[in-house]
């Protein structure tokens, strides 16, 4: 059963020539005939499919699609074109962290977090003593978030994410979160997820960890998909595609430098 | 409507975030919620000081006109500047999550709905105090409070996606309601405008509102927040008499009048709020 299924998915972001973020810059910027948008493709024509319970990675270089496929996987962003569904609950990983109002206290903004993620009251009261264990925030459940250190949010912002029982985790680029210790511990919990049969998304730059995690992989390159295999051989051949990228930079660079 | 039913599932979001809202605004006071009464009888302290002692004003029962007239104006006024950050504030939350969007401007109308209330109790207690009798014409404050509530989410929910996109919407919105303040009859009594001509009109402005002035005065008294200021008046000040007791306007067409520029207000903001929040995500 396909749990994800995108189809002929296109997203295409306007960039304007001159930010305009006021009536006044924007007549402005009419006036002077710059009101024309840059157009790009943030993705084009991508289509796959997700059975339940495989774990995929989506690499590629930076700007190549991956977070917006990830935000149109979360409803956070709309296809320009093109259809995509997602089956069951969704418990995206994006912006860990973010969201926790600074004056509320540890716990209030697990609870806020949790019904944002879909999670009722009573679900989350359940779950709580098991977030706070998870993150190893403990003492410092009762103060206000502007007190904790970077890690700590975003152990926080983790832990409430793995505690949502999803069917679908998407994960962007949160394999680094915390120190040594938690990282393996998080990965540890992701690893648990996919034996539980649960559907795993992972974006992330961390080839290494994509490997061990997910059997297959999506190569994506300036909005295309590039390979959509196997994880070993996607990797493999995705490293020797930016080793010879480098290459052929350097080679550039030494031809021009004796000219210079 | 399934945005609607979209809304009642996504509840507990709307209430973390009014909860949030409320105790955000009064942390590190030691008073809290009693500033829910405390900052508007300040001001309306101020105004006492300014029209009563120092302009000599000799309206009777000035301060139980300021005190009605400005609950509702306090409700209606704070909603929409919170609107205008309703959506921009929560960027991190908008990117981390689908919810959905409504609930933002939404939030801001419960939360101040809630500050209302908390006055409100003060409120009677300072009554229970002074044994002022209550009656059944009190009542009349919760139609008046929801005609304000229809109206003011309609404007928030417009000024909350149009300020996604443009800075400014808030520099205009708040300058706009300090006009819009005294056009509503809260520091002077209604009859004063309903009675009041200009008498030797001697600029452009003057001899357009002259003009005019019977259009004005229609426009005037139809405003929702006219009709909700008079209908806090006539339930708290007047034992419940109709609430315009001049015949050339007769309350319930106004009234009616309001009404339907109220719910109309409330059904185009949502519809230009929905039309705007699929791209919230896609701004800074």
């Amino acid at each position: 059963m396909s749990v994800i299924e995108v189809r002929d998915v296109w997203k295409k972001y306007r960039r304007p020539h001159v930010k305009t973020t006021s009536i006044k810059e924007a007549a402005l910027a009419l006036l002077r005939g710059q009101h024309g948008y840059d157009e790009f493709w943030a993705l084009q024509d991508v289509s796959f499919e997700v059975q339940q319970g495989e774990a995929i990675g989506l690499i590629g270089p930076n700007g190549s699609g991956k977070s917006t496929m990830l935000g149109m996987l979360a409803r956070v962003l709309k296809p320009t074109r093109g259809t995509m569904s997602v089956e069951g609950r969704v418990c995206p990983l994006l912006e860990l962290g973010t969201g926790f109002h600074p004056d509320l206290s540890g716990r209030e903004n697990v609870f806020l977090n949790a019904s944002l993620l879909g999670l009722s009251r009573r679900e989350t009261e359940k779950r709580y003593d098991a977030i706070v264990d998870f993150a190893e925030i403990g003492d410092f459940m009762g103060s206000p978030v502007k007190t904790y250190s970077t890690g700590m949010v975003t152990r926080l912002g983790f832990s409430v994410a793995v505690h949502m029982d999803p069917d679908v985790l998407l994960i962007d680029e949160v394999l680094g979160v915390g120190d040594e210790h938690f990282q393996h511990k998080s990965f540890g919990r992701l690893l648990e997820f996919k034996e539980e049969g649960r559907t795993i998304f992972v974006v992330s730059h961390n080839l290494e960890s994509v490997g061990i995690l997910c059997e297959r992989a999506i190569w994506l390159d300036r909005g295309r998909i590039v390979k959509d295999e196997d994880s070993p051989e996607v990797i493999t051949k995705y490293k020797a595609a930016v080793e010879a990228w480098e290459r052929s930079l350097a080679e550039a660079k030494a031809r021009d430098a004796p000219a210079s | 409507m399934s945005e609607l039913s979209e809304v009642l599932r996504c509840r507990e979001i709307l209430w973390n975030l009014v909860r949030r809202n409320l105790k955000v605004r009064y942390k590190n006071s030691i008073l809290g919620f009693a500033w829910s009464l405390l900052n508007p009888l300040m001001q309306i302290g101020v105004w006492y000081f300014v029209f009563k002692i120092l302009f000599q004003r000799d309206e009777p029962n000035f301060m139980a006109l300021l005190v009605t007239g400005f609950l509702p104006w306090l409700f209606f006024s704070q909603t929409i500047m919170d609107s205008t950050v309703a959506v921009t504030q929560e960027m991190p939350l908008i990117k981390k999550a689908y919810f959905p969007r409504t609930i933002l401007p939404l939030s801001a109308l419960l939360s101040n709905l809630i500050h209302l209330g908390f006055a409100f109790i003060v409120l009677l207690a300072l009554f229970g105090i002074w044994r002022v009798d209550l009656n059944i014409y009190y009542l009349w404050v919760i139609p008046s409070t929801l005609l304000v509530a229809v109206f003011a989410y309609g404007l928030a929910a417009m000024l909350a996606a149009w300020s996604v996109f443009y800075a400014d919407v808030k520099f205009i919105v708040g300058n706009l309601l300090g006009l819009w303040f005294f056009l509503t009859p809260v520091l002077y009594p209604l009859e004063l405008v309903l009675n009041g001509t200009i008498k030797s009109p001697d600029n452009w402005v003057e001899f357009f509102l002259q003009s005019h002035l019977p259009l004005f005065k229609k426009l005037f008294v139809i405003d929702p927040l006219t009709i909700a200021v008079e209908g806090y008046r006539s339930a708290l000040l007047r034992g419940g008499d109709v609430p315009i007791a001049n015949p050339n306007y007769p309350f319930w067409d106004y009234a009616i009048g309001a009404t339907v520029i109220a719910v109309a207000t409330a059904i185009l903001g949502q519809i230009i709020f929905r039309r705007k929040a699929d791209a919230f995500a896609e701004q800074g």
